[in-house]
Parts: C-alpha cells; sequence; structure tokens
C-alpha cells in the first residue's frame, strides 16, 4: 500500500459537465473527507481479503455485468480516457469500514497524492491499470450515493476494463451483500472453511504520478508560470481571508439531571368469572333492562315499605334480579299498602312472612312433603308398583312388623313364602277420615295413582256429614283434596271422558259433581234443584260412554244412578242436572212363594212403594244398553236402555238385599253378586239359576270385585275378613284370607289395576293397601279356566 | 297463610324429620325448628352449595335451573328446595 504524501494539487483535467466532482476536488475539507473515505475503503480493502476468494470472484463477476448509471468521461490533456475506474465494493466490508474511520484519519490524505498525481501526469497506463486508478471521480459515486456506496465503489477491481461499466448502486450492493451473507450461511453451517491470508498486491486507490514537463517544451512557461501561482496561493493561504478554516462543534448542553418520581401505582386484582349463565342472563335482560327499568322507577316508592330489598339499579349483573324481585313483590305489597295505613307497626313484618305466602314456597312444601314421604314409604311404594326393593346399606336392619293373615302367622318362613298372602304395605288415613266409615272407593281413570274415596255411613242412624277425600299415592298421610258434604257419601265415580270430574251420590239423595283439579270445596254441580232427584239415599252412580247414540241420545257419557226409591236415573245437564229414569225398579213378587204360601198371601205386607230399592247395578263391559241391576228384595234384573218399562230377565237366588252386582271383565256372561245374605253367587246370562255359590262365613258380605287380572280370581269383603278367592284353585274355600283388626268392619273393596294390590276400606276411615303375594294363577287371564269351571259345575249339576 | 302453615307443621310431624329451616335471601331464618347456631350454620354451608350447584346446572345449559338439591349422607338425608327468595331445608333421618 502506497502512503505517499503528495501535496493536493489542482487538478487539470477536463471533467465532463455531468460529473458535479469538480466542486468537490477544489474543497480542501472535501478531499480530506475523501481521502478518509478512501483511506477507509483502503481498509476495507485490506478487511476484505479476509473474505473467501470464491466469494470475491463471484462479486466480481456480478459486478462485471453492471453498467454504470453515469458515464463520467475524464480525458486529460492529450484527450486519453482518463476516467477513472469506478471504485465499487460489493462486499460488506463497508460495514467493517465504518469501524475503521478512526484508522482512516491517520492516513488522511495518503492516497490523494496518488490520485492528484495520477491526474497530473496522465499516464494512461498507470491510471487505466484498474485498481490504480483512483480519481477524485470515483467520487462522483458520492453524488449517486452515500458515502458507504463510495466506500464499496473504492474497492479494488482487477479487471480494468471491466471497471467501467461497473457502477453499482447501493441498493445492489447491499442486496448482494445479504445475498452473500444468506448463501455463505447455508453453504457454511457444515464446512469447515479455511480463511487464507495473503498478501494481496498493492491497491493503488490514487496515483497521480507527477507531470514533468521538460523546460524546453512549449507548456513550460505556463506550467511554471502556474506552479507559482500555486506556490503563492499556498503562501497566501494562511491568514488569508479568502480561505477561512472553521470547524464547528456542536454545543453539548451540559447535562443535568432530573428525577421524577410518580406515585406508586396501586394494583388492584380484579377478577370476575364469566359463567355461561352468567352471560346468558345478562344477554336476556339486556334486551329487557330497558323496558324493566321502567317500572322499576315507578315501583321505586313502593319498596320505601318494604325496605329490605336493596334497589340498586347500578349493581348491573343484580338489576334483573331485583327488579324481578321488585315486580313480584310489589304486587304483593301493593295490596298490603292498602291495609298499611291500619297496620302501620307490622312494616317489618311483611318482608320474611311474603315469603311464606309465595305460591312457589307452597309449590315446594308441597314438594318436599312427598320427598320426604317417599324416603319414608320407599319400600312400600316399591312393592306396590312390583319394583324390587333395595336394603339401604345405613339402615340398621330391623323387624318391620306386617299384618299377614292368620292362617300364616304361624307358619315358618318357607312355608309363608310359597303361601299365598296379603301383606299389608301401607294405608291412607289422616286425622280428618278417622271414625268415618269408608263407603266407596274409585281410581282416577286417567292417572292411576290418584284415588277418590267416599265416607258416609251406610246405617240410617247415625249420619254424619260425608267427606270426601283425594288421595294420591304419593302420600299417604294427607289427602290431596278434601270435599265435605252435608250428608254420607254413598258412592263415588270418576269419569273416564273428563277425569277429573268426580260424580258423588250421597245418602240425602243428592247427586253433586266434583271438579278435582280445582281447590275449590263446593261441587261443580248438584242435583239439588233438580225436580226429579232422587228421595231416597243413591247407592251407586256411574258414568256409563255410550258408544253409540241410539235413537236421538247423547253419545258419550253419561251420568247414572241408582237409588233407594227403585229408580235408576239417567243425569244430564240441561240448564242444571236434570234426569230421566231409565228404570223404574218394580217389585216383583216370586211366583214361588206365591204359590207355596197360600195363607200369607191374604197378609201380604203393605207396600210402601210400588218399587223396589235398587241398591246396584252394572252395565255390560262390551254392550252398553244391556245392564242388571240389584235389588233390595234379592232379585237380579237384567234390563236394557231401550225399555223403560220392563225387564229383559230377572235372576232370583238371593235372600237379602244385594250389595254389589258386577259383570265379569273377561267373560261378558258372567256376573257375580253378593249379599247380606252370606253368599256370593257367580251367576251365567243364560241361566237363571246361579252357576256357583261362595259362602265362607256368617256375615254379610258387603262388596265383591273381580280381578282385573285374572279371570278366576275375585276378591271380597265381609263385615270381618277380606276373602281371595281363586277358583281356578279351589271353589269352595277362599284362597287367602285376611281378618279385619277387631272392632274394625271392612266395608269396601277396590282392586288396583296395575300391580298386584287391594284397597280395603274399612269402618274406621282407613283405606289399607294390601299386595297379593304368591298368588299363583296361572299366566294369562284365565278365562278358558274360568269356562271349563263353570262348564264343569254345569255338567255336575246335570 | 293457613294451609302454608299446616304443611309445614306436617312436614315436621313426619317420620325421621330432624329439623326444618326457611331462610329468607339475606339468611334471616323465617322458620326453624333447630336451634340458632345449627340453623345458622346449615344456612351459610347450604347456601353456598346452592349457589355452585345452581352455577353448575346453569352453566351447562342456562335455560335449565336447579330445582331441588338433595344430600344423602349416612346419617342424614338433607333436602334443599332452593329459590331466589328463599332456602327451604328438611333434614330428615330417613332409616328412622
Amino acid at each position: 500500500m502506497s502512503t505517499t504524501r503528495a501535496k493536493p494539487k489542482k487538478p487539470t483535467l477536463k471533467v465532463t459537465p455531468s460529473s458535479r466532482v469538480m466542486n468537490v476536488s477544489t474543497s480542501g475539507v472535501l478531499r480530506v473527507n475523501h481521502s478518509s473515505t478512501y483511506a477507509r475503503s483502503i481498509n476495507a480493502s485490506v478487511s476484505r481479503k479476509s473474505f473467501s476468494l470464491a466469494a470475491d470472484s463471484k462479486i466480481l463477476d456480478k459486478s462485471s455485468v453492471q453498467t454504470p448509471k453515469h458515464t463520467v468521461q475524464v480525458f486529460d490533456e492529450n484527450g486519453k480516457d482518463v476516467t477513472p475506474q469506478p471504485l465499487y465494493q460489493p462486499d460488506p466490508a463497508a460495514v467493517m469500514s465504518k469501524h475503521s474511520k478512526i484508522f482512516a484519519s491517520d492516513t488522511s490524505g495518503g492516497t490523494m497524492s496518488d490520485f492528484y498525481s495520477t491526474a497530473y501526469q496522465t499516464t494512461t497506463n498507470a491510471s487505466f491499470a484498474g485498481p490504480f486508478t483512483r480519481s477524485v471521480f470515483g467520487s462522483s459515486t458520492v453524488s449517486r450515493g452515500s458515502q458507504s456506496t463510495m466506500e464499496s465503489m473504492n474497492e479494488e477491481i482487477e479487471d480494468p476494463s471491466s471497471k467501467r461499466d461497473i457502477s453499482i448502486s447501493l441498493s445492489d450492493v447491499q442486496v448482494r451483500r445479504e445475498e452473500v451473507k444468506e448463501l455463505i450461511k447455508e453453504e457454511m453451517l457444515d464446512d469447515v472453511v479455511d480463511r487464507y491470508l495473503i498478501e494481496s498486491e498493492t491497491l493503488w486507490l490514487l496515483h497521480m504520478p507527477a507531470v514533468s514537463v521538460s523546460v524546453d517544451s512549449e507548456e513550460a512557461e505556463s506550467v511554471k508560470e502556474r506552479n507559482n501561482l500555486y506556490m503563492e496561493l499556498c503562501k497566501n493561504r494562511m491568514g488569508n481571508d479568502k480561505y477561512v478554516e472553521r470547524s464547528m462543534q456542536t454545543f453539548n448542553g451540559a447535562p443535568k439531571t432530573k428525577e421524577v418520581q410518580s406515585e406508586a401505582i396501586t394494583m388492584v386484582d380484579a377478577a370476575t368469572t364469566a359463567t355461561t349463565w352468567d352471560m346468558y342472563d345478562s344477554f336476556r335482560s339486556a334486551g329487557l333492562g330497558e323496558a324493566a327499568l321502567s317500572p322499576d322507577t315507578d315501583k321505586a316508592s313502593v319498596p320505601e315499605i318494604v325496605s329490605n330489598h336493596r334497589l340498586d339499579p347500578t349493581r348491573a349483573p343484580e338489576r334483573t334480579m331485583s327488579v324481578i324481585s321488585t315486580t313480584s313483590i310489589a304486587s304483593a305489597s301493593s295490596s298490603r299498602i292498602e291495609i298499611e295505613p291500619f297496620v302501620v307497626p307490622s312494616e317489618d313484618e311483611p318482608d320474611p312472612e311474603l315469603v311464606l305466602q309465595s305460591e312457589k314456597f307452597q309449590q315446594d312444601l308441597f314438594v318436599m312433603e312427598r320427598i320426604i314421604l317417599e324416603n319414608i314409604y320407599q319400600p312400600k311404594l316399591a312393592a306396590y308398583r312390583q319394583l324390587p326393593t333395595l336394603e339401604d346399606p345405613d339402615s340398621v336392619p330391623k323387624v318391620v312388623p306386617t299384618v299377614v293373615s292368620r292362617r300364616e302367622e304361624s307358619s315358618l318362613d318357607e312355608e309363608s313364602t310359597l303361601t299365598p298372602a296379603l301383606e299389608r304395605l301401607w294405608s291412607f288415613s289422616c286425622e280428618l277420615t278417622s271414625g268415618h266409615n269408608v263407603s266407596s272407593m274409585a281410581w282416577n281413570k286417567r292417572n292411576p295413582d290418584l284415588l277418590a274415596v267416599g265416607y258416609g255411613q251406610f246405617d240410617f242412624k247415625d249420619q254424619k256429614s260425608g267427606l270426601i277425600c283425594c288421595w294420591s299415592l304419593k302420600n299417604p298421610t294427607w289427602p290431596e283434596r278434601v270435599f265435605t258434604c252435608e250428608s254420607g257419601v254413598t258412592t263415588l265415580d270418576f269419569s273416564a271422558s273428563n277425569a277429573s270430574q268426580l260424580a258423588v251420590g250421597m245418602h240425602d239423595g243428592s247427586i253433586a259433581t266434583y271438579n278435582v283439579e280445582s281447590r275449590e270445596k263446593t261441587p261443580v254441580i248438584d242435583s239439588s234443584d233438580c225436580a226429579h232427584k232422587h228421595t231416597s239415599p243413591v247407592w251407586q252412580v256411574r258414568w256409563i260412554d255410550h258408544e253409540r247414540g241410539a235413537s236421538g241420545e247423547d253419545k258419550g257419557e253419561t251420568l247414572i244412578s241408582v237409588s233407594a226409591d227403585g229408580r235408576i236415573s239417567k243425569w244430564f245437564l240441561r240448564k242444571g242436572l236434570d234426569c230421566i229414569d231409565l228404570m223404574k225398579l218394580k217389585r216383583t213378587r216370586n211366583e214361588k212363594d206365591k204359590k207355596q204360601v197360600g195363607d200369607k198371601e191374604k197378609k201380604s205386607e203393605a207396600l210402601i212403594s210400588r218399587q223396589a230399592p235398587g241398591l246396584c247395578f252394572d252395565f255390560h263391559p262390551t254392550d252398553s244398553n244391556i245392564y242388571i241391576a240389584g235389588t233390595e228384595e234379592g232379585h237380579i234384573h237384567k234390563c236394557s236402555c231401550s225399555y223403560n218399562e220392563q225387564f229383559l230377565e230377572t235372576y232370583i237366588a238371593h235372600k237379602g238385599p244385594l250389595y254389589r252386582i258386577t259383570w265379569s271383565p273377561f267373560c261378558s256372561d258372567v256376573f257375580l253378586s253378593c249379599s247380606s245374605d252370606w253368599t256370593i253367587q257367580l251367576w251365567r246370562q243364560d241361566l237363571f239359576t246361579p252357576v256357583l255359590g261362595f259362602t265362607s262365613t256368617q256375615s254379610a258380605v258387603y262388596d265383591v270385585m273381580w280381578s282385573p287380572k285374572w279371570a278366576t280370581v275375585f276378591g271380597a269383603v265381609n263385615e270381618g275378613r277380606v276373602e281371595i278367592w281363586d277358583l281356578g284353585a279351589s271353589i269352595l274355600d277362599p284362597t287367602i284370607v285376611s281378618l279385619a283388626s277387631p272392632g274394625v268392619k271392612l266395608t269396601s273393596l277396590l282392586f288396583a289395576t296395575e300391580t298386584d294390590c287391594i284397597l280395603v276400606g274399612d269402618s274406621d276411615g282407613q283405606v289399607s293397601i294390601y299386595q297379593l303375594k304368591n298368588l299363583t294363577v296361572g299366566e294369562g287371564t284365565q278365562v278358558a279356566a274360568l269356562e271349563d269351571i263353570i262348564g264343569s259345575t254345569l255338567a255336575s249339576q246335570l | 297463610m293457613a294451609e302454608v302453615e299446616e304443611t309445614l307443621k306436617r312436614i315436621q310431624t313426619h317420620k325421621g324429620v330432624i329439623g326444618t329451616i326457611v331462610v329468607n335471601a339475606e339468611g334471616i331464618p323465617i322458620r326453624t325448628t333447630l336451634d340458632n347456631s345449627t340453623t345458622v350454620q346449615y344456612t351459610g354451608l347450604l347456601h353456598q352449595l346452592t349457589m355452585k350447584a345452581r352455577s353448575t346446572v346453569r352453566d351447562i345449559d342456562p335455560q335449565n335451573d336447579l330445582a331441588f338439591l338433595r344430600i344423602r349422607s349416612k346419617k342424614h338425608e338433607i333436602m334443599v328446595a332452593p329459590d331466589k327468595e328463599y332456602l327451604l331445608i328438611v333434614i330428615q333421618n330417613p332409616s328412622e
């Protein structure tokens, strides 16, 4: 590297006007700068040596393609082209050159001498020798780009011819630099790269060989003159006004330290959980919020009285809650406001008590009670519903007393599991019903868990006010509905078409219908206004569904009743309850008696009425036109709705009043009758004598009912026992007998439809539920078995 | 009102029922058959549990809501009928 110091001389080069470098060159300062830059570039070039040669060559190859932006051509006096080769540096050495600025200042002005000398001496060969040619016009790149560009331009390029064309813009260089970097990185990841440090050739940045003119030449004079002028200029330079050296330095303001302290920012953690329902509620209330706010302000005055509720509308999430509660309480409290002036001291009272009055609370109480009872009665209810009863693992096992029929009590456990028995599950009773006689029971047609029980005395004497209770299986301790009636209830029946309608017949002959859905205590309709109402106790009412409306009759359900005044009446609604008589039960004398008792004929009893009191009736299960009715005389009359004057048939066998008569649900021409003559008779429609008769004890049989499940099974209740007869097992003795508690008479019987349970009502107001256990009847409905029995019996009779 | 009182009385006399508590939304007991400290304890704890249960139910489906809560333990069963206004709590020993 040549560091010859040459005085900066004014170059005598003619420069094409395009170059703006002329200004640059005259400035001494700039020269310094230039030199510094050149020096930088030298350093850069030195540093560049460290790069791999391959990279260099690449750059050079690329750079050779470049075309100069400005073509500055410098011709010296001889017309030779001394255009300095553009000096560019395609390598990233420019970055490092910045660091080397410090060094550059040392070598300031170093290469400038070269430049000028080159320019002056116009040794074209030397100047064109490529890298040696450093001309100030290399600084033309300054105009083009930044200093870094010039630095890059100052880089030496081996091939001189190609140098002309080489001018690379900064951006290009930079880009290439980066590309090169990337390439290097990729390639060099795995490679072991060898670095060779070699001394490169001397790079001439600026070579200005001195131009010597012989003294004898023509130019000598001018040259000398010029030299002298120049020397004078240099001498005059000091202190000359023309030349002003000026340096500037930025003022460094005196630093001042200022401390500022802000108040400590107190951090508060706020957290909120946005639950799904919270967002849902907010969404809903956002739509309702505006609408709800206005009533909120109206009712703002109201809650002053009901002061406990804070109605702060700013609490947004609770706003809806409080508003809703306001609206509900305000309505309740508004009614209280009216009485407020009189009940002044109880201002604090309403608030907690209001809770008790709310409907929701009543509902909750209702449900809660049922749940408690379910806990208590769960095993029993499960047995009723024929579910397996689960043992509570935590409960202490204890012996549950069961009222098992006497016959099985003494037997061993193994035997009791095999013999049929009645197991008592629970009983419907409460303090309201104690002392009342259960007269009738009926299941609701739609809800098999709902039972209506009528309480009333059978006898004429000690008549109390009647009672109707609707019990639900889910609450055996308290009825769902309680209706009190003036006179004893003797019969009731639920309607099938309107499941909440309950028809009640009473001891005083009146008939009423109740709506069990409502909580009203009064009947919907009463027959007391009817002109043709019964004058004697109504012993049975039934809702009958006429499938075919014959000759103008109403289709659908009608209420039929039989009463002790001997009439079977059909009731319908026409401006109140009105009835027409289907049949008048006339007294029929027994032909046999007439003939036998000749004398006594004359002493025939004075008839109080021509009609025989009817005690029971039953419509044919399939043919709703035919029905049979039982009278107090003991006669059974088969009648038809189409004839209201005559009976179709009369069956005479019983010697006492018939308490119950019922068709078999399976065999359509078989019916059972029971009466106070201790017997139960099984009839077939076409035979005038009973097929079978059953007697077990010497007490009146109050009630008999076919089992809804088996054709051969029926139940009977007499005063002291409940009997279950299974004709398939025995026609002489009841299969199961269960004795009543002493002092209590059993009065009514009802089979449960879905399960194997029976309900027995007694004279103490209790309705007990018994489960039929181990009653092995056989499969199917046993219709064939019943018919077989009947057939064999008849055959044996003949 | 009389019917409500009657029902409450009936509930209290059912078999196995240990105590009945009715508290309003602020935790003030309206009706209780237990002593005050027990009432307060039950109320406080069950209120929190009810809120949690309701939050759970409604998180799954916001249109749903908690209707009833029963906790069966070895000794008792605690039944809670929750509402925005009140809490009806009955403690029963079902195997008594």
